[in-house]
């Protein structure tokens, strides 16, 4: 799993929140600049090819939404993430439809916000490989059969699509948000423990009777799957 | 013109009706009989009685004139004040903005029509202040929320930070996620109340939805080692909104788990009949009491206080649930046998084009 560092554009005009949004992208390697202002930030977008955008939709001088469609319409194609405090599907649509590339509500998990911009920037490159592995656990996608070593591994299709989603982000912590919104088409916070109790079963089924453990939790922020060192 | 100035002359009317007639039959029995039949020698009734049986036989039909014609004249003058308060009854939170129909006469009904009106749009003002202040409160609460939440899991990612300290910011933690989640339903209830609530109209297969929340319920159940039944699943396509039915699934699966006692049952079913798809979901356990059943829906109400400490939420997720079936134009109800079976059926519009 080699991630490319990026360099990434955080508009943000709420200066903690930019702060510490700057320093977790920093603490994983990236390049960080901040922008307090929409219209400077499309002057910094033409002039700079940065790798990621982090746009909130509130912002003086030009809103979010304006700032990607201008984006947009000058051919400038880099990826955008775009934060808002709403959360609401209409203003989601609308983002996505400006020409934002996902989209995250507030108040966020950083996991959270740290995978989509990794996920963004390794738009293109991602090869959806057809055989996933993670230490001696396989998932074939064609066939949907699951290996841990040579024992099959019998899954319920939700478990199964979980498992897909985590082998697929394998090596980074993946937020519940990005998990209910990728595997149960939620939009909204379940609010509920939902998750830990797939992810419980499904650490039943893959872990129990193996070694070593390879789904962990990361209390308060997500899940990873990943081969321990 | 006024009841009053409108009665008057309806009524004036009626008794110069009454007089003439009155006038008319004493002329007759006076003048008119008088001159045919000169004969003094006849005998013939006196002036006394003839006047008698005037007032006799036109005195009691002009009586009964004026009061048939009393009660029609007043039903007729009345009947604006019956339809404004026919129009009143209708009158429900949601609806205060919309005006009752004036007639535009000018008349008492219509001032008071007018009054009714200024008064609801005044009511209307403030209940829409109060709403968008919950929903400007729960927008600004997120940003001291998204900067908390960010510093604490800084510090949490932080490899620096002690264990103890790493224990205590966790449980930070999750008090944020806490409030996050009541901000939201505040957030999403507020948007429902000022039809801000954005719902999208798409064909949805619910017996899909239910399939999947079914799958859900028997995994969520497994700690209290419930049995969840898929009792039946017809197929049914709705129109509305995905994600918010998903939603109103979610909420009353998880309410009914959580209200389940260990080892009971959970009922889902869905069927579809005469136009309607409709959705029960029934569990065993303590239930309902009859006095407490319509509070159920209300916002932060928690059935039992006894349960308030073992029982997660905040009492919003019927609230919630309610309005999604609401804005789906569907209905939902609640029936309770306190310690055998409660039961929650949602009634949705089956989509026409199949």
């Amino acid at each position: 799993m080699s991630d490319k560092l990026m360099r990434v554009l955080v508009v943000e005009d709420e200066k903690k929140t930019a702060s510490f949004v700057r320093k977790a992208l920093q603490a994983e390697g990236h390049a960080v600049d901040v922008i307090q202002d929409g219209t400077e930030a499309l002057v910094a977008v033409a002039n700079t090819p940065f790798d990621v955008v982090v746009l909130d939709v509130m912002l003086p001088g030009r809103d979010g939404l304006s700032v990607v469609r201008q984006m947009r319409e000058r051919k400038i194609g880099t990826p955008v993430l775009l934060l808002t405090a709403r959360g609401e599907v209409s203003e989601k649509v609308e983002g996505l439809n400006a020409g934002a590339d996902d989209y995250l509500a507030k108040p966020f998990a950083l996991a959270e916000l740290i995978a989509r911009v990794r996920a963004l920037g390794r738009r293109g490159s991602d090869t959806k490989s057809l055989t996933l592995r993670v230490g001696d656990l396989t998932l074939d996608t064609v066939t949907r059969k699951v290996k841990r070593g040579d024992a099959p591994i019998e899954l319920a299709p939700r478990e199964y699509l979980l498992l897909e989603f985590l082998m697929r982000s394998a090596g980074r912590i993946c937020g519940r948000m990005d998990i209910v919104e990728k595997v149960w088409d939620y939009d909204f916070d379940p609010g509920t423990n939902l998750v830990d109790v797939y992810i419980m079963r499904l650490r039943e089924k893959i872990d129990a009777d193996f070694e070593p453990k390879l789904l962990q939790t990361v209390r308060g922020v997500g899940y990873v799957l990943k081969e321990p060192v | 013109m006024t009841i009053r100035n409108r009665l008057v002359l309806w009524y004036s009317g009626l008794l110069l009706i009454g007089l003439l007639l009155i006038a008319g039959w004493a002329w007759y029995e006076m003048v008119v009989e008088h001159s045919m039949s000169r004969t003094p020698a006849q005998e013939g009734d006196t002036p006394l009685e003839e006047f008698g049986e005037v007032i006799l036989y036109g005195g009691l039909p002009a009586l009964l004139l004026a009061v048939v014609g009393g009660w029609f004249l007043m039903r007729r003058a009345l009947a604006p004040l019956s339809r404004f308060t026919r129009a009143v009854e209708q009158v429900y939170p949601e609806t205060l903005g919309e005006q009752l129909p004036s007639t535009g006469n000018g008349d008492e009904v219509d001032r008071l029509t007018e009054v009714f009106n200024s008064m609801m749009r005044r009511l209307d003002n403030s209940f829409s202040h109060i709403r968008e202040f919950t929903l400007n409160a729960s927008h600004e609460l997120k940003t001291p929320l998204t900067i908390m939440r960010g510093e604490i899991e800084t510090r949490l990612r932080d490899p620096a930070t002690s264990s103890a300290d790493h224990e205590f910011f966790a449980d930070q933690l999750d008090e944020i996620t806490r409030l996050t989640k009541i901000v939201d339903a505040l957030a999403f209830l507020s948007k429902a109340d000022t039809g801000y609530l954005a719902i999208a109209s798409e064909p949805v297969h619910l017996d899909e939805l239910v399939r999947d929340s079914f799958a859900d319920a028997q995994l969520l159940g497994r700690p209290q080692a419930l049995q969840v039944e898929l009792s039946s699943c017809d197929t049914a396509l709705v129109r509305g909104d995905r994600y918010r039915l998903r939603q109103l699934l979610l909420n009353l699966t998880e309410n009914a788990i959580k209200y389940t006692r260990p080892q009971g049952h959970l009922t889902i079913a869905l069927h579809r009949k005469n136009g309607t798809a409709e959705l029960t979901i029934a569990n065993t356990g303590p239930g309902i009491s009859q006095e407490k059943l319509p509070r159920v829906f209300d916002r932060f109400y928690r059935g039992d206080p006894a349960h308030h400490g073992a029982i997660e939420g905040c009492g919003l997720g019927l609230s919630i649930a309610q309005s999604i079936v609401k804005a789906h134009q569907g209905t939902i109800q609640i029936v309770s046998e306190p310690d055998k079976l409660t039961t929650v059926t949602v009634r949705l519009p089956v989509s026409q084009v199949e």
